[in-house]
Formats: structure tokens, C-alpha cells, sequence
């Protein structure tokens, strides 16, 4: 598989260009708190991300890392604590003086949403839609621009993430690897300010993780705000700017890769790190 | 590929034996062994290849009537999945009431009860419908078609929901995170994945649907077994004319069984699932289990 050659050094080009969050602090998550039934998930998780800063999540699996971000663009309900996208409270509203948190309509959360790029680990592709359609389908009926315009931008971003080819393939007929990358179209297609990886290679076979990979570094060379949760301690090394170790729900350690991956302060993540390197 | 013969082997067994009988029905009636009946190979023959008006006009009822009650059935059933669904009490709860009653219920109950009871009791009176030439839809005609609609959801409801379940979850969630509202996330990615699975039971129940609207008896509605019915208890011919009725029910389930078999292929794609629609001689030669289909597929 020689795909990554294929894959374009300008995949925000096909979108018009780095979209600019709003604000300076694209996500701001202050003491997070979620339970699952009686599993406290999530305990006073803060985090922020900057504008153009890559974060990637590791930690060992039921560590909370998914859900966490899974409550950023609100999949997930929290419990107590505030999650804020571009200066945005997401997936509620306060009342009482900002004591309590009410829900917000589906309406405003769909809205919000559409700021918040998601990549899945299972792709989550549209098994009824050709990989064009899969681009297009939300740009066209969540942000109203016309067919054609979607179109010339669908194609664009296919071309660039070395899938011209596949334009008109269902997702069933393609590789996993295909698939992902056709996902990462799909979300950029949206002019997200923020991308949320929730563990995009980990269901790919290793011959086609580079590929995805590979797509994932441009987008961050290129200045896209992201958060990843992944394994890829590789990944991590080479593009993050900072990696948070998360255990147990809490964010045990961050820093920068060199930090965290050469001199971690804290036993967990030695701990992990032995485990995983 | 023995294997293969050994199936249609089995469906040339079912229709001997059927043949069979119906020989049987007509010797029994042939005029020996004290029966004085004469069968009357005519009435049979001209009921089904130059039937009459009234014939022609069952037919249309039949057709019509299943098609508008089983589209209605289609419509409450998403609309009672949904209900069923929601993360809203009230809309749970009426769904529910609505499913409890009709499936609970024998249609003919449902038929008479709500098309008499507002008449006897002078509670309402039916309006006539006729829509230009269609003036023979009387009231009798659109209220059962209502009543076997409403009926038809309740069951729809059950299916389209499970239809809904069917559909891999990570689908909503993707929608949704492209910012999709829960309408959006139904009606452009859920229910047309979920099409896929509610289409063959689908077809069972539009099959039902054609044979069930023979109830429609009791409100005196000429379809296709009224009209058939008619001739028979007025002429004593009851052989001639049922043979003659079952000839007509079978010709529109058998068409109805292509249609669907077509549809079902149309649905399929993108899934991968070839044998999620058959063709029509697959359909014809084996039994739809998978494993006759595999056969018949040469695999």
C-alpha cells in the first residue's frame, strides 16, 4: 500500500483554508464529572486546548479518555462541570446563577455540533451512500450550501486524501484504511474548527494504520486544532504538543511528548508506558 | 447441487399434492357416490379469463383499497416506532395504548364496531366520498380502508422498530456529530438503513394486507371475495366461482411476490448482501432459507 505518497500536502486547501476558531482557548473543560450509573467516569477532568494545538489522549482502556471526549461534542451527558468549545458552554445551559446545568434543545446542540469534527474508531461511514455522498450529506442538508458547490469540495478533499478514485464506491467495498480516511473527509467537509479522534486506527489492520496516519499528520502540519485518542505512541511523539495521560477518569500527567514519553513524573504512567513501549 | 435438486424436488412434492387435492375437490363433486352436482367448467373458465364487470370492479377494490390501507399502515407504523422510541413519556405512551389495542383485537371487530357503531348510535354519519369517476367509494369502502390501515400500523409499528434497532448505533452518533437534527439523522440515515431490514417482513404483511381485505365482507364492501361470494351463495355454484376466486388471490400475491422480490434487490445495495434480495426464480425454486440460496447462487 503506497497510499500515503498519494495523499495531498494541502487538505485544508480543498476546504477554503484553516478554519479559525473564534476563540484563543478552542476547548476549555473545567472539573468534568460523569458517571455511569454507579462508575464514576470522569472525575474533575480539566483540560484546554489552544488554536492549532494538537492534544493526544493515551491512557490504559476504561481510563475514561473516549468518554471524555465523547462529552465535548456532548454524545455523552456530564454530570457536573463545564466543557466550553470556542468560548461556547456545549450541550447545556445555566440557570439559577450558573449553579445548575439544564440540557439545551436538540436544535443548539445539533448547532454546536457542527463546530466539532468526529472521527470513530469503526468509521461509522453511511453504508447506503457512495463515499462522495457520505462528504457531501452534511454539508448540503446541515449547512445549506448547494449540491454543486459540495460537489467541487466532496471531490477536492477525496483527491486529497488519495481517494479521487473511489468517489462513486460504497463504503462495504472499501479497506479500513480507505474508509477512515474518507471519514476524515467527511467531518473536514463540515469546516470544523476543533477534530475529535476517538482511537482512529485501532480498528485497522497494521498495514493500513500509516495510511490514516499519515493523513492525520498534514491536517496538523497544516494548523487544525485537534484532539486524538490513539495508542500511536509514534504518532504522538512526531506531531503532538502536548500528551495527557489519563487513568482511572483522572488526568494523571500531561506535557510535552518528551516529557511525558522520556521522564514521566507520575508511577501511572511509567507504569503504562512499560507496558505499551 | 444435489442438495439443490432435493429442494425443488420438495416444492414439486407440495405442488402435486395440491394438484392432487384440488382433483379430489372436483371428483367429489363430479356426480357419483349420490352427489347430484355437475361441475360447471365454464363458469370457472369465463370468471377468470373474461370475467365480468363486477369481477373487474372486485379486483380494482382489492388492489386499491390494500394498497392506500397498507401505505397509511406504513406511515402510523413509523410514526407509532417512533412514538415507541422516544425519549418523550406522553408520545410512549400513546404509542403504546395505540399498539396494545389494534394488534390486541381481531380486525373484524375493529371493522364492525368502528364503521356500525357511529351509525347505530347516530353518533355520525359517514360521508360518501367519490372523487370523479371513482364515485363508487362509499363510505363503507374509504372508512374500512382507514380502519385496516390504522390495524396495518400497529403491526408496521413493530416491525419498523425493530428495523430501527437493526441499524448500528455508531450511525446515529456519526450523524449526529455532523451536526444533524434527530429528524435529519431519521429520515436521511436511520429509517433508509432501517428499510433494509423492514422490507421483507414488509412484504409479508402487504401480502396479508391483499387477503385480508376480504373482511371487508362485513361492511358489505364488493371486493374481490364479496363480489365472488355474491355469485356463489345466489347460484349454489360454490365451486365454479371460489376456484375461480383462489385463481385471482393467487395471481396477486404471486405478482405482489415478484414486485417484492425486485424491491428487496434494490434495497440491498451497498451492504454487500446478495442474497438479501432474491430474484424472482430464486424465489419461485427454493424456500428463502440461506442456505437454499447459496445453492441455488452455485457457491
Amino acid at each position: 500500500m503506497t497510499a500515503p505518497s498519494a495523499i495531498s500536502s494541502n487538505l485544508l486547501g480543498a476546504i477554503g483554508g484553516v478554519p479559525r476558531p473564534e476563540a484563543d482557548v478552542v476547548v476549555d473543560a473545567r472539573d468534568v464529572n460523569k458517571w455511569f450509573g454507579r462508575l464514576h467516569v470522569l472525575r474533575d477532568v480539566s483540560i484546554q486546548v489552544k488554536r492549532q494545538e494538537v492534544v493526544v489522549v493515551i491512557g490504559p482502556s476504561g481510563s475514561g479518555k473516549t468518554t471524555f471526549i465523547r462529552c465535548i461534542n456532548h454524545l455523552e451527558k456530564i454530570q457536573s462541570g463545564r466543557i466550553f468549545v470556542n468560548g461556547h458552554l456545549i450541550g447545556y445551559r445555566e440557570t439559577g446563577g450558573g449553579t445548575k446545568l439544564v440540557e439545551d434543545t436538540e436544535k443548539n446542540v445539533a448547532r454546536q455540533r457542527q463546530e466539532i469534527g468526529m472521527v470513530f474508531q469503526r468509521f461509522n461511514l453511511f453504508p447506503h451512500m457512495t463515499a462522495l455522498e457520505n462528504i457531501i450529506e452534511a454539508p448540503i442538508h446541515v449547512r445549506g450550501i448547494s449540491r454543486d458547490e459540495a460537489v467541487v469540495m466532496g471531490r477536492a478533499l477525496l483527491e486529497r486524501v488519495g481517494l479521487a478514485a473511489k468517489e462513486q464506491v460504497y463504503p462495504n467495498q472499501l479497506s479500513g484504511g480507505q474508509q477512515q480516511r474518507i471519514a476524515i473527509a467527511r467531518a473536514l467537509a463540515m469546516k470544523p474548527a476543533l477534530m475529535l479522534f476517538d482511537e482512529p486506527t485501532s480498528a485497522l489492520d497494521p498495514e493500513m494504520i500509516g495510511e490514516v496516519l499519515e493523513v492525520m499528520k498534514e491536517l496538523a502540519r497544516e494548523g487544525m486544532t485537534m484532539i486524538v485518542v490513539s495508542h500511536e505512541m509514534g504518532f504522538a511523539r512526531e506531531v503532538a504538543n502536548r500528551v495527557v495521560m489519563m487513568d482511572d477518569g483522572v488526568v494523571v500527567e500531561e506535557g510535552t511528548p518528551d516529557q511525558v514519553f522520556s521522564a514521566p513524573t507520575q508511577e501511572r504512567t511509567k507504569a503504562f508506558l512499560s507496558k505499551i513501549l | 447441487m444435489a442438495r439443490s435438486v432435493g429442494m425443488i424436488g420438495i416444492r414439486r412434492v407440495q405442488l402435486a399434492g395440491f394438484l392432487l387435492l384440488v382433483a379430489f375437490a372436483l371428483a367429489a363433486c363430479s356426480g357419483n357416490k349420490g352427489s347430484t352436482h355437475n361441475y360447471q367448467w365454464n363458469i370457472t373458465f369465463q370468471s377468470i379469463f373474461s370475467p365480468n364487470g363486477s369481477i373487474i370492479n372486485g379486483l380494482w377494490l382489492t388492489i386499491g383499497i390494500s394498497i392506500v390501507a397498507q401505505i397509511l399502515g406504513v406511515v402510523l407504523g413509523i410514526f407509532a416506532a417512533l412514538g415507541k422510541m422516544s425519549r418523550v413519556w406522553p408520545f410512549r405512551i400513546i404509542a403504546n395504548l395505540y399498539i396494545w389495542v389494534f394488534r390486541g383485537t381481531p380486525l373484524i371487530l375493529q371493522l364492525t364496531m368502528l364503521y356500525y357503531a357511529p351509525l347505530i348510535t347516530h353518533l355520525l354519519t359517514w360521508p360518501v366520498f367519490s372523487i370523479g369517476p371513482f364515485n363508487f367509494l362509499d363510505s363503507a369502502v374509504t372508512v374500512g380502508c382507514m380502519i385496516m390501515g390504522v390495524n396495518e400500523g400497529a403491526y408496521m409499528a413493530e416491525i419498523v422498530r425493530a428495523g430501527i434497532m437493526a441499524v448500528d448505533p455508531g450511525q446515529t452518533e456519526a450523524a449526529k456529530s455532523l451536526g444533524m437534527t434527530y429528524r435529519q439523522t431519521m429520515s436521511r440515515i436511520v429509517l433508509p438503513q432501517a428499510a433494509r431490514v423492514i422490507i421483507p417482513p414488509l412484504g409479508n404483511e402487504y401480502n396479508n394486507m391483499i387477503k385480508n381485505t376480504s373482511l371487508l365482507y362485513v361492511l358489505s364492501v364488493y371486493e374481490l371475495f364479496t363480489t365472488f361470494d355474491n355469485y356463489a351463495i345466489t347460484t349454489f355454484d360454490y365451486f365454479e366461482y371460489f376456484i375461480a376466486c383462489i385463481f385471482w388471490y393467487l395471481l396477486l400475491t404471486t405478482i405482489w411476490g415478484v414486485v417484492q422480490a425486485w424491491i428487496e434487490r434494490r434495497f440491498s445495495k451497498g451492504t454487500g448482501q446478495t442474497s438479501a434480495g432474491l430474484s424472482w426464480r430464486e424465489r419461485l425454486l427454493s424456500r428463502g432459507k440461506p442456505e437454499d440460496i447459496a445453492v441455488l447462487g452455485g457457491h
